[in-house]
Formats: C-alpha cells, sequence, structure tokens
C-alpha cells in the first residue's frame, strides 16, 4: 500500500519535472509580452522529433550506441531544432501582432500550434503514427530501499536531476547576470527599458530561445523516458504546463517548477486514487486548472492579480 | 458619365507611379498612353490562350482538363476564360466607371485560372514539357492565358486603378424587387455550380479539386470584377433597403437548391452538415463575435446536444432508453446545453481575457476526456452511440427521397429544408440580439469591461446570458446533427473542431451573420472539394489562421464595430491612403 503511494509519487514527480520544464517557457513568454503561447506545448514536440532525427539520420553508430556520447548530442540537437522554431515562431507569427487586439496573438497561437504539429505529422517519416524513441541513459530501475521498495527507473531520475538543474541555473541567469537584468526590465515596462537601452526585441528573442530550449531538452527527456513519441504529446503536456504555470503564478520561474510537480503528483496520484481510475487523471488536471484560475488565478506565488480584458 | 470616364488618364502621373517602386514605375508611366489598349490586348490574348491546346498529351488517370491536348473547345475552364477575356475586353474598350479597377480583377481571375491549371498539368505531367512543347506536340494555351492576364493587370495598373465608385440608383420598387429576386436566383445557380463543379472527389473523380479549384478562380475574378464597378456594394445597399423582403427571398431561393444541378443525396448531406456548422458557429459568433469571450471548447455544446438527443432518439444503444418526440427532443437538447453553457460561463464573473479562454478550453477537454469514457453510460465511449432512427413524421421518414408530380427530390431533402429553416431562425434570433439592448450591453462589454460596467450595465449576467444563449444554439445544431449523421461519437467533439468553427467565425468576419455562414461553408467545402490535398489540409488551416490575423483580422465579411476596433493606427492609416480596399461589404 504504502509503495503503490510512493510508486506513484516517484511517478508524478518525474512527470512532474518534465512538466516543470516546459511550464518555463511559458512562464516566462507570458512574463515579458503577456502572451499564451499556445503553440510552445508544440516546440517541444518538435524538439523531441529533432533529437531523434539528430540521432537516427546526423549520428555515427559508434556514437550513437553510447549513452553518454549521444545523449549529449541528441540533447543538443533537440534544443537547437526548438529554439530555431521558437524564434521562427516569434519572428514571423507574433511580432507582427504585438499592438494588436488581445485576441489576435492567441488565435495565431492556435493556427502555429496546428500547423506546426500537421508539419510534423506530414513531413517527418512514420510520424503519422507513434514512434519508437531509445532510451538515450543507463538502462534499468532503481529501487528505493523503503517498504517494499519503490521502483524508479534512472532516465526518471535523470529527468529530474535535468529539470531541477536547469530551472536552478534559469533563476540564477534571471536573477544574477546582465542580460537577466535586462529580461526584467523589459517584463515590467518595455518602453522604460528601451530608455534604458535594453532592445526589447532582442530581450523577446532570447526569451522565446531559452524557452524553446529547455522545451527541447524536455522533448528530447521525455522520449528517452516513455520510448515513445507522437505528434499529440505537445498539445498534451502544453495544456499540462500552462496549468502549471497558472498555478505557481504566471511570469514566476520557482512557482513555475512547484507547480509542475503538483500537476504531475496530481496526475500520478489522482489516476490512482480518485474515482475513474487513470482514464480520469487528465479530467482532475483540468479540473484543478479551472479551480486555480477561478479563485486564486495570481497562483500560490503571484504578487498581484492581474486583471486584463 | 463622361466625367468619370476622363477622370482617370489624367491623374495617371500622380496616381500609378508612388504606388510601385523602382523600374516598375518607370514602366507603368511608359504604359500609361496605351493602358485601355492593353488591357484589350490582354483579354484577346487569354481568349486565344483559351483555345490552344493546353497539354501535350493525356494525362495517366484520364483526358485532363476536357480535351486538353486538343485546340478549340468551350467547356469548362475555357469557357471561363472566354467569358473572363470578353468581359476585359468591353469593360476596356467602352470605359465604364472604375474600368481599370474591373480589368484588373478580371486580369487576375485570367492568371488564376491558367496558373492552376497549368500548374495543375505539370505536376501531374511530370515537368513543364507537359504545358509547352513535347514530343513533337506543342500546348501553350496556359501560357498564353497567363501572358493575356498578366497583360490585362498590367494595362490596369498603367492608367491607374480608381477608388470603388459607390452606386446608387433609386428605382421604382417592383424593378429593384425583381432585381433582387434574379441577383439571389443567380446567386443560387452560382453556389450550385460551385458545389458540383469537379464533381464529387475522390477516387473516382481525380481531377475534382483542380477543377474546383479553378472554378473558383474563375468565379473569384468574375466576382472582384463586379464587385470593383461597385455593383454588390449596390446590391447589398439594394437588400438593406429592402431587409425583410430579400430575408425572405433569400429563405426561398436556399430552399431551392435540391432543384438545382447540386440536388443529389451526396450535396444534400454536405449542405446539411454545413447548416450544422453553421449555426453552430452563428452560436460561438454571439459568444466571441459580439461579447468578444473567447471559447476554446465551444464544441463541446454541440457535442452535449447531439449525445442528449442521441440518448432520448430510441437508439438501442443508448442507456436511456426513451423515445420523445423529434421536436421536445430539440427543446431538451438546447435546455441541456444551455444549462450546461451556464455553468461554463460562471467563471466570467472573476476571469477574464487570456484565462477565460483557458477555462473554456479546459471544460471542453473535460467532456471530450469523459465521453471518450463513456460517462454514466451516456456516450458510448469509442463504440459511440450509432443507429440513431432518423426524424419521422407520422409514416415519413426524413432520409427517404420525395416525389412531388414528376419531380424527384433526393433522399435527404427533408432534412437540407430542416437545417435550412433551422439556419434561418438562428440568424434570425442574432439578427434581433445584436440589435437589441443585450446586444449592445455585450458589443460594450467586448470594446470595453470595465467602461460598460460603469455605464451601469450588469455585466457578470450578461456575460453569463452569452454563453448559455451562444450553447443553446449550438444544442439545437447538436440534436439535428445525433440525427441526421445516425452516429454520434466523442470524436466529433475535440479540440481541433473548436478551433475550426472558431476560425471558421474569424474567417468569415466576427459579428457578423453573413460571416459565419460563409466561413462554415468555407471551411467545410473546402475539405470536401480538396481530398488529394487532405494531406495538407490540417496544415493549410493552420498556416491559414495565422495570416488571417496577420492581414486580414476582421475577416471577410467585416463588422463596422470589429473594424473599428482592429484597425491599424491611424498614422499608419494615413501612409496607406491611396491603398484598395475601402470595404463597404455590410450586411
Amino acid at each position: 500500500m504504502l509503495s503503490t503511494f510512493l510508486s506513484q509519487i516517484a511517478n508524478g514527480l518525474v512527470l512532474g519535472s518534465l512538466i516543470a520544464l516546459i511550464a518555463l517557457g511559458y512562464t516566462m513568454v507570458y512574463g515579458i509580452i503577456t502572451l499564451i503561447n499556445f503553440a510552445h506545448g508544440e516546440i517541444f514536440m518538435v524538439g523531441a522529433y529533432g533529437g531523434l532525427a539528430t540521432l537516427t539520420y546526423l549520428m555515427p553508430t559508434f556514437i550513437a550506441q553510447r549513452w553518454y556520447f549521444a545523449l549529449p548530442v541528441v540533447l543538443v540537437g533537440g534544443a537547437l531544432i526548438s529554439v530555431l522554431v521558437a524564434v521562427a515562431m516569434e519572428r514571423f507569427a507574433y511580432r507582427p501582432l504585438r499592438n494588436a487586439p488581445r485576441l489576435a496573438p492567441l488565435i495565431t497561437a492556435l493556427g502555429v500550434s496546428v500547423a506546426l504539429q500537421e508539419a510534423v505529422r506530414v513531413f517527418y517519416p512514420g510520424a503519422t503514427a507513434a514512434i519508437p524513441f531509445p532510451n538515450l541513459f543507463i538502462e534499468g530501475t532503481w529501487i528505493i530501499p523503503i517498504g517494499d521498495g519503490v521502483p524508479i527507473r534512472y532516465t526518471g531520475i535523470l529527468l529530474i536531476v535535468v529539470s531541477l538543474v536547469l530551472a536552478f541555473g534559469l533563476e540564477r541567469f534571471i536573477e544574477r547576470t546582465r542580460m537577466g537584468r535586462a529580461m526584467r526590465a523589459t517584463s515590467q515596462d518595455r518602453d522604460v527599458a528601451r530608455l534604458m537601452g535594453v532592445d526589447p526585441d532582442r530581450i523577446i528573442v532570447l526569451t522565446f530561445a531559452i524557452g524553446g530550449a529547455l522545451a527541447g531538452v524536455a522533448g528530447v527527456l521525455y522520449g528517452s523516458y516513455l520510448n515513445n513519441i507522437n505528434i499529440d504529446m505537445g498539445f498534451q503536456n502544453g495544456i499540462f504546463a500552462f496549468t502549471a504555470a497558472v498555478l505557481g503564478g504566471i511570469g514566476n520561474i520557482r512557482g513555475a517548477v512547484i507547480g509542475g510537480l503538483v500537476i504531475g503528483l496530481v496526475k500520478a496520484l489522482g489516476g490512482q486514487y480518485l474515482p475513474g481510475g487513470t482514464a480520469y487523471d487528465y479530467v482532475w488536471i483540468f479540473v484543478v486548472l479551472i479551480i486555480v484560475l477561478v479563485f486564486r488565478p495570481q497562483g500560490f506565488f503571484g504578487e498581484t492579480e492581474r486583471v486584463r480584458a | 458619365m463622361t466625367a468619370v470616364t476622363e477622370a482617370p488618364p489624367a491623374s495617371t502621373p500622380e496616381t500609378a507611379p508612388p504606388r510601385h517602386t523602382g523600374r516598375l514605375a518607370g514602366l507603368l508611366g511608359a504604359l500609361a498612353p496605351r493602358a485601355r489598349l492593353l488591357g484589350i490586348v490582354g483579354g484577346v490574348v487569354a481568349i486565344l490562350g483559351s483555345q490552344l491546346p493546353w497539354a501535350t498529351f493525356v494525362l495517366n488517370q484520364g483526358a485532363y482538363p476536357e480535351l486538353a491536348t486538343l485546340p478549340f473547345g468551350f467547356t469548362g475552364f475555357r469557357l471561363h476564360l472566354v467569358i473572363l477575356g470578353l468581359a476585359t475586353i468591353v469593360v476596356a474598350a467602352v470605359r465604364v466607371p472604375a474600368a481599370n479597377r474591373i480589368v484588373r480583377n478580371l486580369g487576375i481571375g485570367i492568371v488564376a485560372v491558367a496558373v492552376i491549371n497549368g500548374l495543375y498539368i505539370t505536376v501531374e505531367g511530370g515537368g513543364l514539357g507537359a504545358i509547352t512543347a513535347a514530343d513533337g506536340a506543342v500546348a501553350f494555351g496556359s501560357v498564353v492565358a497567363l501572358i493575356g492576364g498578366v497583360l490585362a493587370i498590367l494595362g490596369s495598373a498603367a492608367g491607374g486603378v480608381e477608388p470603388r465608385p459607390e452606386l446608387d440608383w433609386n428605382l421604382p420598387l417592383w424593378v429593384e424587387w425583381l432585381l433582387l429576386v434574379v441577383i439571389f436566383v443567380l446567386m443560387l445557380l452560382v453556389v450550385a455550380a460551385a458545389l458540383t463543379s469537379g464533381g464529387q472527389g475522390g477516387v473516382v473523380n481525380p481531377y475534382s479539386g483542380a477543377v474546383f479549384l479553378s472554378f473558383l478562380g474563375a468565379a473569384g475574378g468574375a466576382f472582384a470584377g463586379l464587385n470593383a464597378s461597385g455593383l454588390l456594394g449596390y446590391v447589398a445597399t439594394l437588400s438593406e433597403r429592402h431587409r425583410v423582403f430579400s430575408v425572405i427571398v433569400l429563405l426561398i431561393v436556399a430552399l431551392g437548391l435540391p432543384l438545382t444541378s447540386a440536388g443529389t443525396e451526396y450535396w444534400m448531406t454536405v449542405a446539411s452538415n454545413i447548416g450544422v456548422y453553421a449555426a453552430t458557429a452563428i452560436g460561438l459568433n454571439i459568444v466571441v463575435g459580439l461579447a468578444g469571450l473567447l471559447d476554446l471548447g465551444y464544441v463541446a455544446f454541440l457535442g452535449i446536444g447531439a449525445f442528449v438527443a442521441a440518448n432520448l432518439s430510441g437508439a438501442t444503444a443508448s442507456a436511456v432508453g426513451i423515445h420523445l418526440p423529434f421536436v421536445l427532443v430539440m427543446v431538451i437538447s438546447a435546455v441541456v446545453a444551455g444549462i450546461f453553457g451556464a455553468i461554463v460561463g460562471s467563471p466570467t464573473l472573476r476571469v477574464r481575457g487570456d484565462y477565460l479562454a483557458i477555462v473554456t478550453l479546459a471544460f471542453g477537454e473535460i467532456f471530450v476526456r469523459s465521453a471518450q469514457n463513456n460517462i454514466g453510460g451516456l456516450t458510448g465511449g469509442a463504440n459511440a452511440i450509432p443507429n440513431i432512427p432518423a426524424v419521422a413524421v407520422g409514416d415519413f421518414r426524413f432520409n427517404e427521397s420525395i416525389t412531388i408530380g414528376s419531380v424527384q427530390l433526393p433522399s435527404g431533402v427533408m432534412y437540407y429544408v430542416l437545417i435550412v429553416l433551422l439556419v434561418a431562425g438562428v440568424m434570425l434570433v442574432f439578427g434581433n440580439l445584436k440589435n437589441s439592448r443585450l446586444g449592445r450591453a455585450w458589443i460594450a462589454i467586448r470594446e470595453d469591461e470595465d467602461a460598460a460596467s460603469a455605464m451601469g450595465i450588469r455585466t457578470g449576467p450578461i456575460k453569463i446570458l452569452a454563453f448559455l444563449l451562444g450553447a443553446t444554439l449550438a444544442g439545437l445544431a447538436g440534436a439535428f446533427f445525433a440525427h441526421k449523421t445516425g452516429v454520434v461519437a466523442y470524436d466529433s467533439f475535440r479540440f481541433l473542431e473548436s478551433v475550426t468553427l472558431l476560425s471558421a467565425v474569424i474567417l468569415g468576419g466576427m459579428g457578423t451573420i453573413p460571416g459565419a455562414v460563409l466561413g462554415a461553408s468555407i471551411l467545410f467545402v473546402l475539405p470536401e472539394k480538396l481530398r488529394e490535398f487532405s494531406d495538407y489540409r490540417l496544415l493549410i488551416f493552420g498556416l491559414a489562421l495565422v495570416l488571417i490575423m496577420r492581414f486580414r483580422p476582421q475577416g471577410i465579411v467585416a463588422d463596422k464595430h470589429r473594424r473599428a476596433e482592429l484597425a491599424e493606427e491611424p498614422e499608419d492609416a494615413a501612409k496607406e491612403a491611396p491603398g484598395p480596399l475601402p470595404t463597404r461589404v455590410e450586411p
């Protein structure tokens, strides 16, 4: 009983740290240009396919067979593709609409999301169905010796560690560097930031690029953990990540990570203990989303309620 | 008349050059004195092109287009080209008002037809040889027609494109009425021709997509030409003047579709499906277009209506297993959907903007997941609810065909009649709401919620009312949908369908009735006609959404309020002052 509970906690933490990685991108973009970048989930999906393409088409077998060579290369490959797509998206879809009425960018984001999904489905060989994705880390499971033993795969541990390290690094970057300060300035007041010598366009591109890189890494790790990827993964996990970002207080890095972990736990434990079982685990996440948005839209860590038309 | 005809050549030097840059401006300036001649030559060349062979060999899947390898022919796209060419010649020679503008649009139509057919033959035939010269055969038809179109456009650009004239003739009442009837009947015939052009598509008919696109190109050119002449604007004014009359005529004309060439079972089904989505889109238009509340889970209400109807229809798979009369079922479906609408809308009391969109999306997803898992045994889950009996009045079932005298109407015609009446009713509701106190309150909330609240509008209940009414209309459409298709599955109500509906509203023009219907028709006819490209359907769809938001956020039929709201800042507008498109297409 206890071990079931604990292993669900472990599952939840793995999924949660994955969602946290994606949520960081949401929260950063929203923080800077107050846009719900609906297509961010697709950036995550594109990263997974980009990583797989790197592995399948670009890598000599000698490297591909040794995880300590393959993993970094695939991570970089996936992240690069994601960054590319994210930056192109910002440049061609969102930037022209920066002063448009509020609905326009949101609808554009929906369009980008559909287009990216379909582009992968149509142009990536075999993407009409789920594609197997190899495990890029040490095979096997570590049994944590509590109760009857709580199994967690090494890849899952990798996921948790990478997420936390990246989130920590991101926070340091935003708090401690010149660029980070420029980002915070832009998010507070774009015009004043411009007066202070910050180029908001560059900062916004940088934000999309960082968010994209994190999503790309998340995509590769997701494939590596679940061992197959499909074109729907972006939409689903994107919504989860958005929920996480809202939960933690959108615009807040630490909040996004904690929100992600909470969402992961809700899904894992809800699937185990709530009526309906795993068939309804998605529903619980959406219920949480609605409750949070209605009763505490500023999230756990948000300072002020953002009221906008 | 004479004043108008003299004006354009005089103004040419000022208007033409600033609109073009570099070399082209010089070229156009040099061509300016020959503008009319160029237009005429363009038309002649286009007709010439239409009569030349278009392909050097017969394509693998049969002759395309009809007898393309032979010269001379007055069928299909060749006929369209001849008509467009003749119109170009006449307009360029006679110098009607805004002649250059008309010639330009006709020229674009000619180019479209030439390019679409030429491209298709090239791609299917495996190279440029297919439309130029190969194996001792020559086929320069598409190239010549293309040149003709380009010449016409060039001529009109050189002559200077005039602003669109505003026609306002006052004719005797009966003449105006007659005119409206004739125009609406012509519109019906064009719609029927567009639906049937190229046939049903699919394996049997490999060229349907290309033929349809070509038809669209030609019709688009002709339509744009008419628009440029100001005639369409006049018709719009006319129908505005006789509002009730034109609504009635339009309804009767729409009911006449089964009597045209589109009167087959297949097209009745397609038209009924369009009707379902049009009605739903109008409902969504209340929420999004009028009240400005973005709903990303709207299709759930269509689903709720459909599932309620399926359960009350006496289908064997339904858990409830009672059979109520159709009218009652419709009412119950609408009421249930409306209740859910109010529930989904209630967060609007606290949540605004993007967040509200996400809340509605979450509700939509909860609905799909629950339906997928066969919640309470009401939705059939993955098995759906099949075998929903057709609507029956006495012994007559709505999916049978009718014979009146010697006229055999296709099966499904009664469903078509029903959905036309339903859509008409929904339009009526929408139209009256829009101009009511409630509608004005919605628009005020859309423009500025805080200001509206300060003006004494009780924003909370009114926003919920928008959701409630929108959902009710969708529920009605859902009940119809369940009986028409006979199967209701959760798969028909996914997120993508919500996005499609939303795009129908946006594409057509938010807040307008014809916009929603037009958008729904386009988004559901195109996939039906372009089966060849079905792989790229959603890709194109996504890109189109992005492009519309970028270049024409107000949609095809722009709403007055909406246009003002979406307009660029005044400075930008001033910069583009001589631009085209002073759109005045109000319903």
